[in-house]
């Protein structure tokens, strides 16, 4: 279980985490969004206890997180971790002496899958393969926390579904919090079961992917039609091109009229909508 | 204890570069007329580098393998005993069996300079061993601190300790009294108890910086 209360971060003058409040009590794979600055990273990285935080508590497992923690309980991966410029294979084998929980089977497996080179140095893999190597040195840490920093990147796309089945069986051979910060926001869809919206420093949405395929949704049509048909919803985003217009709502669909066009939201444009930004510009 | 141990394995595998460099220095170094310095003494070297490998490479990749800060900690103590022992047995095992053979008339090899000879060769040995320790395990907290604001105040401190102390006389004899205590000190008994303590005193200080240690 991973409890945060109040976690403020703050960089000198610039607060990077703003007064955060998450409960996360559920085994399960967890999609954490978020544009590049909003905060990912030292969230994660502040769960890990690899940094501290300015304000509040983190508690994992009732333990509570800082770097004093001598042992977390929370594996955590960023996309250009550093290893020992070593074979593949020993570095897994090394792994698995380190840190008495791990899977050594699972890891072996997956390297066996993603047709690494056990004898190829970690410093002569491509991008894609040493980020490849980190997650599977991350999964296969039996930690009751794994969180795993931009996963994907460098990953082709066939790497890439790949790596979704890997993290599906790995939760299914060991059910656990796994938190999965990426970018590519559709292709993770399948595989996770919350989502977890963080903008500029602030928690914007946690909640079930059901919930946005039941309540996220557009309205289009004449301008005073949509806003009279939205006057009552949870409006999250809004487009105006002459007399018409489309709402972006995060609600109980309302019956349909024969004026609007309602559409559901893709889990992109849901997150466009939701961090409240296009093409760098606040709105 | 099984992933302290692979811990310790891991310190000491990746502290090749040392090993060599150091290896190089003691077979390598040459000395000539009548008063000559015992290659022994370069093993020494190997003390001095390895921190700067446990602390500025090993440790970000372990923590990457899933190691624990704690077991990090005791390994790397583990590590230094180990290695204070097997460079006091060989410069130990130069001095007795090589420096013999040196044809110079004198060869000065640390252990004399710092009077520990005086105490039989076994004595001698240990007594190295825990100053080794001693310096391993300083400049092991020492540089676990660069990243932080008392890290480099520390740095200042020593260096002002340093040039204040040295010219002047009364300053000048702590100072002396110092290093006489934890280094060139013949009394086994009182030499080894200091260093040992000052070695526990420094574990807890570099525990400390430890858990404030980011990533």
């Amino acid at each position: 279980m991973i409890e945060l209360k109040r976690v403020t971060k703050q960089y000198g003058q610039a607060t990077v985490l703003k007064h955060i409040d998450l409960v996360i009590d559920e085994p399960g794979i967890y999609c954490l969004l978020g544009r590049n600055g909003a905060g990912k990273t030292t969230l994660l990285k502040s769960i890990a206890g690899y940094q501290n935080i300015t304000n509040g508590t983190i508690q994992v497992d009732g333990k509570v997180i800082t770097t004093s923690t001598l042992d977390t309980g929370v594996s955590y991966i960023e996309n250009f971790a550093r290893h020992f410029n070593l074979p593949v294979g020993k570095l897994l084998k090394i792994a698995s002496e380190v840190n008495p929980n791990y899977d050594y089977e699972f890891a072996s497996e997956m390297m066996e899958r993603f047709e690494l080179d056990a004898k190829k140095k970690f410093n002569h893999l491509s991008l894609g393969m040493k980020t490849m190597v980190s997650t599977i040195l991350c999964l296969a840490s039996n930690k009751s926390v794994v969180l795993l920093d931009e996963p994907v990147l460098g990953f082709d796309a066939i790497m890439r579904v790949e790596f979704y089945d890997m993290l599906t069986e790995s939760f299914r051979k060991h059910p656990r919090i796994i938190v999965v910060s990426t970018h590519i926001i559709e292709e993770i869809a399948k595989t996770i079961q919350k989502l977890i919206i963080l903008d500029k420093g602030s928690i914007r949405f946690f909640d079930t992917l059901q919930s946005v395929e039941t309540k996220a949704f557009s309205i289009s049509g004449l301008q005073k039609d949509v806003e009279a048909a939205t006057q009552n919803l949870n409006v999250i985003g809004r487009d105006t091109v002459g007399g018409l217009a489309t709402c972006y709502i995060f609600d109980t669909p309302s019956a349909p009229s024969a004026s609007l066009e309602i559409h559901p939201l893709s889990l992109q444009d849901f997150f466009i909508q939701m961090v409240g930004h296009k093409g760098g510009a606040a709105r | 204890m099984k992933a302290i141990f692979a811990i310790v394995k891991r310190l000491l595998a990746s502290n090749k570069i040392s090993f060599i460099l150091t290896a190089l220095v003691v077979l390598c170094a040459t000395s000539s007329g009548d008063v000559v310095l015992s290659n022994g003494n370069y093993t020494w070297l190997l003390a001095v580098m390895t921190p700067f490998f446990f602390v500025f490479y090993d440790y970000t990749k372990l923590m990457y393998l899933g190691a624990s800060k704690k077991d990090y900690f005791f390994g790397a103590l583990i590590s230094y005993g180990i290695l204070s022992f097997g460079i006091s047995l060989v410069n130990t095992g130069i001095h007795l069996l090589i420096e013999p053979l040196y044809p110079a008339r004198t060869v000065i090899n640390l252990m004399d300079v710092c009077k520990w000879s005086e105490n039989g060769i076994f004595l001698a040995g240990l007594q190295q061993m825990v100053f080794l320790l001693l310096v391993m395990i300083s400049l092991h907290v020492l540089l676990s601190m660069q990243a932080h604001w008392y890290g480099w105040l520390t740095d200042t401190i020593l260096v002002a300790i340093l040039s204040i102390f040295t010219p002047i006389a009364p300053l000048r004899g702590i100072l002396s009294g110092f290093f006489q205590v934890i280094m060139l000190n013949g009394n086994a008994v009182l030499h080894i108890g200091v260093c040992l303590l000052l070695s526990a005193a420094l574990s807890f200080a570099g525990l400390v910086v430890l858990k404030r240690k980011t990533l």
